[in-house]
């Protein structure tokens, strides 16, 4: 009996020590909460997110754009790509946005370029939500056109016209595009880009930054 | 209050306060694990499912030592200080069990099912939900990828189900829905036959926290002296548990009901 309470007193103090230590020291709380609650889950959801690439102006949590897509919109459009840890959705897209734009990153970093796309400036932003600066991983919540709030998703920002001025335009994708190869991924982001680019130039002199 | 009712009421208010989460309310999301078996993907979740932390540790070969550590911690916690109470006082998937346990007993007056109730190998069926936690949860995780979040029947009601009927045509299935589905169908089965079916069999998180019985703080004691076997103790139990030679056990949820049915009391809680 004597020992069987040692044994419990034991166990509690190393685990209510333990939980204690990780909520006051470690990220553990937060790590939990930005990395899997506040995220959709879409393979415990079975379901994939319903992708329509219509453009919109309005952002999806009304905050205005962050200054980092702003910024960029005087020299192209700018393309997001956000991406987490232990998300079947984003390796299959990993390889395919690498290939879009003929790039090569890992999956931890936090990636910035000025790149060109069929001879036309873009920016690049690829944010893995589980290793990125706040700033870069809230800009989602702008950006989640269809409230879906899951990974992977990706948005094209341009320039459009809305009733006597020009500014910023978006749409977003989500998954796995809802398509089944690599190729057809491919050549509707390519589509998308290129239609973004297209609508771009058309306005790009009517905005001032 | 009765005792039974007592703990109704427990279920109900941990199920509700575990859905605090939804978006168009202010929507409480935190940081915490559930301790017990409940979806993050529910719409109205609150905290992240154990299972699904401890399988985003160890996701591809991985070992992120935070993320596996937290939910072991916490239901770790659970499991000293209570045991496996958390199934039969907290857990929402027991309370749903709850209800289907009516049906499910309803087939225990026939002879066939007694029969196989009483069968050797039912026991060993038992250690099912320790080979899914270690197999399903741990190990195919680490080698492969996520797998039981894939299929988990429990995702499929919480989480699912709910996303289909409040945002319709917003989702479409993906490759491993048709299979979640006939898991979740034979879920459904499963416990309108067998009361408490799927934390006797498969429930994993009820495999991590059974262990700890053996050293819970809380658990139930059987006076085995004054014990005259009349087995009303047992016919009551959901766990099927023979609950006069019973000693710590891992199957017992501590659900109290021996505790209620018990005509001499010769059992029963215990707080050390």
């Amino acid at each position: 009996m004597k020992k069987l309470l040692a044994v419990q007193i034991t166990a509690l103090l190393l685990i209510a020590g333990g939980l204690v230590s990780m909520w006051v020291v470690t990220p553990a709380y937060s790590e939990i909460k930005a990395g899997i609650v506040d995220v959709l889950c879409l393979s415990c959801l079975k379901l994939q997110p319903k992708t329509s690439s219509e453009f919109v102006f309005a952002t999806a949590n009304n905050e205005s754009h962050p200054s980092f897509v702003f910024d960029n919109l005087t020299r192209g459009i700018v393309f997001l790509e956000w991406s987490g840890d232990s998300c079947l959705g984003c390796d299959i897209m990993f390889p395919v946005i690498q290939d879009l734009f003929d790039l090569t990153y890992d999956k931890q970093d936090m990636v910035s370029r000025h790149l060109v796309f069929e001879g036309n400036n873009i920016t690049f932003y690829y944010t893995n939500i589980h290793h990125a600066i706040p700033e870069r991983v809230s800009s989602q919540f702008i950006y989640d056109k269809d409230h879906v709030n899951g990974i992977p998703m990706f948005t094209v920002v341009t320039l459009g016209y809305d009733h006597g001025t020009v500014r910023p335009m978006y749409t977003t994708l989500y998954g796995t595009l809802l398509l089944d190869t690599d190729a057809e991924r491919l050549a509707l982001l390519t589509d998308i880009l290129e239609q973004s680019i297209q609508i771009y130039h058309e306005n790009s002199e009517g905005f001032h930054h | 209050m009765k005792f039974q009712r007592k703990r109704l009421l427990s279920q109900i208010l941990i199920f509700f306060s575990a859905n605090l989460g939804y978006q168009g309310l202010p929507g409480l999301k935190t940081g915490f694990c559930y301790p017990f078996f409940y979806c993050n993907a529910c719409p109205a979740a609150t905290s992240a499912c154990p299972l699904r932390a401890f399988e985003q540790s160890v996701d591809k070969g991985s070992f992120a030592w935070r993320i596996f550590l937290y939910p072991f911690l916490i239901l770790g916690f659970m499991g000293v200080t209570t045991g496996r109470a958390i199934c039969a006082w907290a857990c929402p998937i027991g309370l749903l069990q709850r209800g289907t346990g009516r049906v499910a007993r309803h087939w225990r007056k026939y002879k066939v099912v007694q029969k196989i109730g009483r069968m050797d190998i039912e026991h060993y069926f038992r250690y099912t939900k320790y080979l899914l936690l270690i197999s399903l949860v741990f190990v195919t995780s680490y080698l492969i990828g996520f797998v039981f979040t894939d299929i988990c029947p429990v995702g499929f009601l919480t989480g699912t189900i709910p996303t289909l009927l409040l945002y319709p045509g917003k989702f479409v299935p993906n490759f491993f829905f048709s299979i979640a589905l006939v898991i979740f169908i034979l879920f459904l089965i499963l416990i309108f036959t067998i009361e408490r079916g799927w934390c006797r069999y498969f429930c994993p998180v009820g495999a991590f926290l059974a262990p700890f019985n053996k050293i819970s703080f809380l658990h139930i004691e059987v006076d085995t002296k004054d014990c005259t076997h009349c087995n009303v103790c047992s016919y009551n139990c959901p766990m099927a548990i023979d609950v006069p030679t019973m000693h710590r056990d891992p199957e017992c949820i501590l659900c109290g009901k021996c505790v209620t049915a018990c005509p001499q009391k010769h059992i029963s809680f215990k707080k050390v």
